[in-house]
């Protein structure tokens, strides 16, 4: 059985010096982070998700209740004890000017080096290291600001790697990229928790890659309360879909992502397999359009997908007519064009 | 893209030509200080000015003692005024995380000259009752004055500047504290005696002339303890490129660092300006200068980039102020202004581009 590397009870965290005085963000929380698990901190905007990671790292005063540290309370560490056991990575970009990658990963090692910030041989073979696990090898001379930002984000990570934390905490370390550079930087988290050994709590918007690469989820309500478990019993339990709850979206729990509910009122069958079945399906869900197996015989509207040598096109028959479409594009606006019509024909 | 085994290649390589830039850079300012002795109101050949400095004879008398008690701690007070300048500068830039932050433009100089301003004239004011210990006390008296108004322009900047976070806000900010003193600097004058006023204004110009050799016995200590606490600070200015966060989270004291910080960039460009008047633009510069020069913001080679450089720059704009070939001789400020207002005007153009403020 794991430990809890940190431990929360009763915490309460929130902002002094504000107007009021002191605003509470979140109060009651009682967390655990096991070593080298992967927890995503999830939830909506404005939930409280900062506040409660830059009160775990000692830049935000506690303002209730106790952070417990490898056995340690937080209030009694120095900060540079702490930064033998915390490092960070922030959302906003750095601006750092001419520096490079080397020089800037070689900085996790500042609670290891003296006054004067000499790095020893070993300094050195941990920042290689660092940048090895985060797959960024090679890039040593490169300056920062040349990176791409997702190349810049994993430097960042490997510069708190090279600090050697018991506990790598991450503020949405994904906010700023791109697609691909989204996944990348959180199967790197994943990668870093299951085959390093890394405790890694990192808080992101990305629910649909978090639930497929975190150990447990910290989720977070709008009102700042915290269930805490795995991506799965949270769906099952409902709280995710409650938590997320907007209106027009909603979290479809058989796929495992957000779909914006137009749940379609026409509807429609559909014969056909593979790939190119899946694909149709999603096209008819977005224009609103619930799509049944052909054996419901219900729908006055088939499509047929079929294939022949020029390729996959779609057949679609209602009452009267059968009509030939050559890409999703074409259906899709033929359907949309229906779907008008029925509009008006309703009004 | 580059290859792998170029960039393998290129530590050496940027450790070799770094070196050849330093050195390069003191030749440089061997050079403009020959130049400086001997270009002035009256040129000195080379020659004579070797034998004045290894002390030998057969020199016009008139010629050694302008070298002996004029161009000499002229100069050295320009090599001094502009490392500290530069070096003030660069401290502030990465503290304030403000590209365009110096002593000059935060206002900070006006602190100084606010001090300067009560230690001249505020006799008259105060009644007699403090402040003549301060001139009592001679050029210390000046730097302390100096120093404390540059400190406390520069511990209100910090203050406030915490309250806005962006770049723009702080430089109004600055502006406003200038603005502020030198309301007060202008209501000592119009309760001042006229000699006294009169002797403001000299020093209000700016020059790295009339520092006395007595006068650097005091000012080359005062520059040399406060660039030696920057000495210790290369790691936690470095640690500060990342931001305050950052910084907190590798264990650095940001605090002390910061109080260590304002009281090395404020000795410095304090006791530039008790001795030689406000003197703009040096500080702004120069750090950027350096910048571009090594491609780094890595203060280990920041540090004494900007001393070497700011020494140079200094002894060139005392150079050109002098107007070799003429009677004639300018004040520094004509010159660090006239070059260095397009400097800064430059580096707003180039952060528009959106490029990143330190980036070279």
């Amino acid at each position: 059985m794991n430990h809890p590397l940190l431990r929360t009870t009763d915490l309460e965290v929130g902002h002094l010096n504000g107007k009021p005085a002191k605003k509470v963000v979140a109060s009651g929380l009682n967390l655990d982070l096991l070593e080298g698990e992967f927890v995503c901190l999830v939830g909506p905007n404005g939930a409280g998700k900062s506040t409660l990671l830059r009160s775990m790292t000692g830049l935000l005063p506690v303002l209730g209740g106790e952070i417990e540290i490898s056995g340690k309370k937080l209030a009694q560490f120095t900060r540079k004890e702490l930064a033998y056991q915390i490092s960070v990575v922030l959302t906003s970009p750095i601006e750092v000017g001419a520096m490079s990658v080397k020089e800037l990963v070689a900085m996790g090692r500042f609670p290891f080096t003296g006054l004067f910030d000499r790095m020893s041989e070993k300094d050195w073979q941990i920042v290689h290291q660092a940048l090895q696990m985060v797959g960024i090898e090679g890039f040593e001379e490169r300056l920062i600001h040349k990176l791409s930002d997702g190349e810049r984000q994993k430097v960042m990570i490997a510069r708190a790697l090279a600090q050697e934390p018991r506990i790598l905490v991450l503020d949405e370390p994904t906010a700023y990229l791109d697609l691909p550079g989204r996944v990348s930087v959180m199967n790197l988290m994943r990668e870093l928790s299951s085959e390093h050994g890394k405790t890694v709590l990192t808080s992101t918007h990305d629910l649909d890659l978090a639930m497929r690469s975190a150990d447990r989820f910290w989720l977070m309500s709008a009102g700042g309360e915290i269930i805490q478990g795995a991506p799965e019993d949270l769906v099952l339990s409902g709280d995710f879909q409650r938590i997320f709850a907007r209106d027009k979206v909603s979290f479809d729990s058989q796929n495992g992502h957000f779909s914006v509910a137009n749940k379609g009122e026409e509807h429609v069958s559909l014969k056909g397999e593979g790939d190119a079945r899946i694909w149709t399906e999603r096209a008819l869900q977005r224009i609103g359009f619930q799509v049944f197996d052909e054996i419901e015989g219900q729908p006055s509207l088939r499509i047929d997908i079929q294939e022949d040598e020029e390729g996959v096109y779609w057949e679609v028959n209602d009452k009267r007519t059968s009509q030939r479409f050559g890409s999703l594009g074409d259906l899709t606006s033929y359907f949309r064009s229906l779907k008008n019509q029925d509009n008006l024909n309703s009004d | 893209m580059m290859q792998q085994d170029q960039l393998k290649s290129k530590p050496q390589a940027i450790k070799g030509s770094r070196l050849w830039l330093f050195a390069l850079l003191f030749f440089l300012l061997l050079v403009v200080v020959g130049l400086n002795l001997s270009y002035g109101s009256v040129k000195i050949p080379l020659g004579d000015i070797l034998k004045v400095l290894t002390g030998q004879e057969g020199v016009k008398e008139s010629w050694a003692y302008i070298i002996q008690n004029y161009r000499l701690p002229k100069i050295a007070t320009a090599i001094l005024a502009g490392i500290a300048l530069s070096a003030s500068g660069l401290q502030m830039q990465t503290m304030f995380r403000n590209p365009l932050a110096d002593p000059f433009i935060l206002g900070i100089n006006s602190g100084a000259s606010l001090g300067v301003a009560l230690a001249i004239m505020g006799a008259s004011l105060a009644g007699g009752l403090f402040v003549p210990a301060l001139n009592a006390a001679g050029g210390l008296g000046l730097i302390l004055a100096a120093s404390i108004g540059a400190g406390l322009v520069m511990g209100l900047i910090l203050l406030v500047g915490k309250r806005v976070n962006n770049p723009t806000s702080l430089l109004i900010l600055g502006l406003m504290f200038g603005h502020a003193t030198s309301a007060l600097v202008s209501l000592l004058i119009y309760f001042s005696a006229p000699e006294k006023v009169k002797a403001y204004n000299i020093w209000s110009y700016g020059a790295f002339s009339g520092v006395t050799w007595e006068q650097l016995h005091l000012f080359f200590p005062v520059i040399l303890v406060a660039l030696g606490i920057l000495f210790f600070l290369p790691k936690g200015l470095n640690g500060l490129l990342l931001g305050e966060d950052y910084a907190k989270t590798m264990g650095l004291n940001v605090d002390r660092l910061r109080l260590l910080i304002l009281l090395s960039a404020s000795i410095l460009s304090g006791t530039v300006t008790a001795f030689c008047g406000p003197i703009g633009f040096i500080g702004v510069a120069v750090p950027h200068i350096a910048r571009n020069i090594f491609k780094t913001s890595n203060h280990k080679l920041l540090i004494p980039a900007v001393i070497l450089i700011g020494a140079v720059v200094a002894v060139t704009a005392d150079l050109i102020a002098q107007l070799p070939g003429s009677q004639f001789v300018l004040p520094i400020n004509v010159i660090t202004s006239l070059f260095g207002a397009p400097f800064v005007l430059w580096i707003v153009l180039k952060r528009k581009r959106g490029a990143a403020s330190f980036n070279v």
